[in-house]
């Protein structure tokens, strides 16, 4: 018996021991570390201290560029582009920040653009890196067009169809109003073949034009895919434009109707029912497997909100995709945008012709909805008011609510609010299936 | 020979609004063929007319209970006058 606890307090011994040799172990190796830590510091004076705190900072990087720094891409940049060109575009966020708080032009877009192309320009940190987190959120779902069909689905679970449905026709202003995109780029690649100034491709020329679209998630996708190098100043241009559709789409209208076209009343809408809009986006969505495949991810999206909102049993994942997930997703849209606001890819001459361009794109696309309208007029059946053809370009609903606004200015029981829906959300429709035309010519 | 871009943006155009009107009118012309069977064979069902009388009857009685406040009210204001 005695042996036995003998025995075993004998190999507690060596248990313990042996722990404490493990334990013993790693206690050394940071001991080690530490020593060779101090070995690579070397005390340095003060002096020296506030000078290299004094190399680190933003008004040296500001002032006097590092040879070495290479913008977002690993490409070398001109010293004005990481200087005084850093100062410029950071004031220009400054007046996105305006625009967007003061007067109102789409802050929930042009707030997290405005803030992204903030940070990337910021000197040193180089935030909108492929390591920066600007960078990652751009490379997790702007680079691969993630985020603008995410958006699209949050679109489509907020459209309802009804007013399309009970007048079919209107789709053909929706549908008029995408010369805007084709007639831009028409004018683009003239910019590009008879000017010394600018050099667009047919790529980036189709990608410019699609502004013309009128809708953000479309302009995105086909920038990222076919000129991710003008994607900052195409999303910039097409977000104030879609602000700005209350002041430029106006004097258009007045300018191309007569007095008696702004006073036409539409004649009231029919009920739709429930299957009617329940079948519908099933139906586009088979109709673009048929004709357009390329255009199915980004109509394919839409459909599927549309039909999750109208089956009307799963009220929680359509309100999830149009709060929650729009929400999520339009703060990351905004920052990878943002990120390429960096000065030396916006500050360059082709951003002015986006800008001009795509002013150019917005005003045709709105001249060719009123135009398509006075031709539809011109054949018997019911009369269309001229007005709500300029809804056409997307948009939703800003564009409708402008025709309605000057409707009323002629006639204030004219009510065409709800009539101008139907071309407005044909129009959506109509710049998709622009973008995949585009997208299929370019494969 | 260096080909002209602006003919190509042209061909662009011409491709792309042929494609947008084809798939509109396409969609148009299957809109009103969908409109037409659904109506044909689901009509939509009417709400039903209990509940539409029951509303009718609660109607009634607001209106009756506004009747009867403003007579009262006319009494009052000429009982005390």
């Amino acid at each position: 018996m005695r042996f036995m606890i003998i025995k075993l307090l004998t190999f507690l011994m060596l248990l313990s021991a042996t722990v404490y040799a493990d334990d013993a172990a790693p206690v050394e190796a940071p001991q080690k570390a530490s020593t060779h830590k101090e070995e690579t510091y070397k005390t340095q004076p003060f002096s020296d201290m506030i000078g290299g705190f004094l190399t680190s900072t933003g008004i040296n990087a500001l002032v006097n560029p590092n040879p070495n720094e290479m913008n977002a891409h690993g490409e070398a940049m001109s010293d004005f582009h990481k200087g005084w060109g850093r100062v410029i575009m950071i004031l220009i966020t400054f007046l996105l920040f305006y625009l967007a708080i003061v007067k109102g032009f789409e802050p929930l877009l042009l707030l997290p653009i405005g803030f992204g192309g903030l940070l990337a320009n910021i000197p040193v940190a180089n935030m909108a890196g492929p390591d920066g987190f600007l960078g990652i959120i751009y490379h997790m779902g702007l680079a691969n067009q993630l985020f603008p069909i995410l958006i699209f689905m949050g679109v489509g679970a907020m459209t309802d169809f009804g007013p399309l449905l009970s007048n079919p026709k209107t789709a053909f202003l929706g549908g008029a109003a995408q010369f805007g995109i084709f007639g831009t780029l028409v004018g683009a690649v003239a910019l590009a073949e008879y000017t010394p100034f600018f050099d667009f491709t047919l790529q980036q020329a189709s990608a410019i034009s699609i502004i013309g679209g009128a809708d953000g998630p479309t302009s995105i996708f086909i920038a990222t895919q076919l000129a991710p190098e003008l994607l900052g100043a195409i999303a910039v241009a097409s977000y104030s434009y879609m602000a700005m559709v209350p002041i430029i789409q106006p004097p258009i209208m007045k300018a191309l109707t007569t007095d008696a076209e702004r006073r036409i009343r539409m004649s009231t809408m029919r009920h739709v029912s429930r299957l009617e809009k329940l079948v519908f986006p099933i139906m586009v969505l088979v109709l673009a497997i048929l004709v357009l495949p390329d255009s199915t991810p980004l109509i394919g999206a839409f459909m599927f909100g549309n039909f999750l909102k109208e089956s009307g049993v799963v009220d929680r994942l359509s309100d999830t995709m149009q709060n929650a997930l729009i929400n999520i997703v339009t703060i990351f849209l905004g920052l990878a945008v943002g990120s390429k606001l960096a000065s030396d890819q916006f500050l360059v001459a082709d951003t002015l012709a986006i800008l001009a361009l795509g002013i150019v794109a917005f005003s045709a696309g709105t001249a060719a909805g009123v135009i398509m309208a006075k031709i539809m007029n011109l054949f018997p059946g019911s009369k269309v008011n001229p007005l709500i053809g300029s809804a056409g370009v997307s948009a939703v609903p800003m564009a409708a609510r402008v025709s309605n606004k000057v409707g009323m200015e002629y006639d204030r029981t004219n009510m065409l609010l709800m009539h101008a829906m139907g071309p407005n959300v044909a129009g959506v429709i109509g710049s998709a299936v622009a973008a995949g035309v585009l997208i299929s010519i370019f494969k | 020979m260096e080909t002209n871009l602006v003919f190509e943006g042209v061909k662009f155009m011409g491709i792309g609004m042929g494609a947008v009107f084809l798939f509109l009118a396409v969609l148009i012309f299957f809109m009103g063929v969908m409109s037409k069977t659904v109506h044909k064979f689901f009509p939509e069902v009417k709400p039903n007319l209990g509940s539409s009388s029951k509303s009718v009857q609660s109607n009634n009685q607001e209106q009756e209970q506004k009747v009867v406040a403003a007579i009262t009210a006319a009494i009052k204001h000429h009982r005390e006058s």
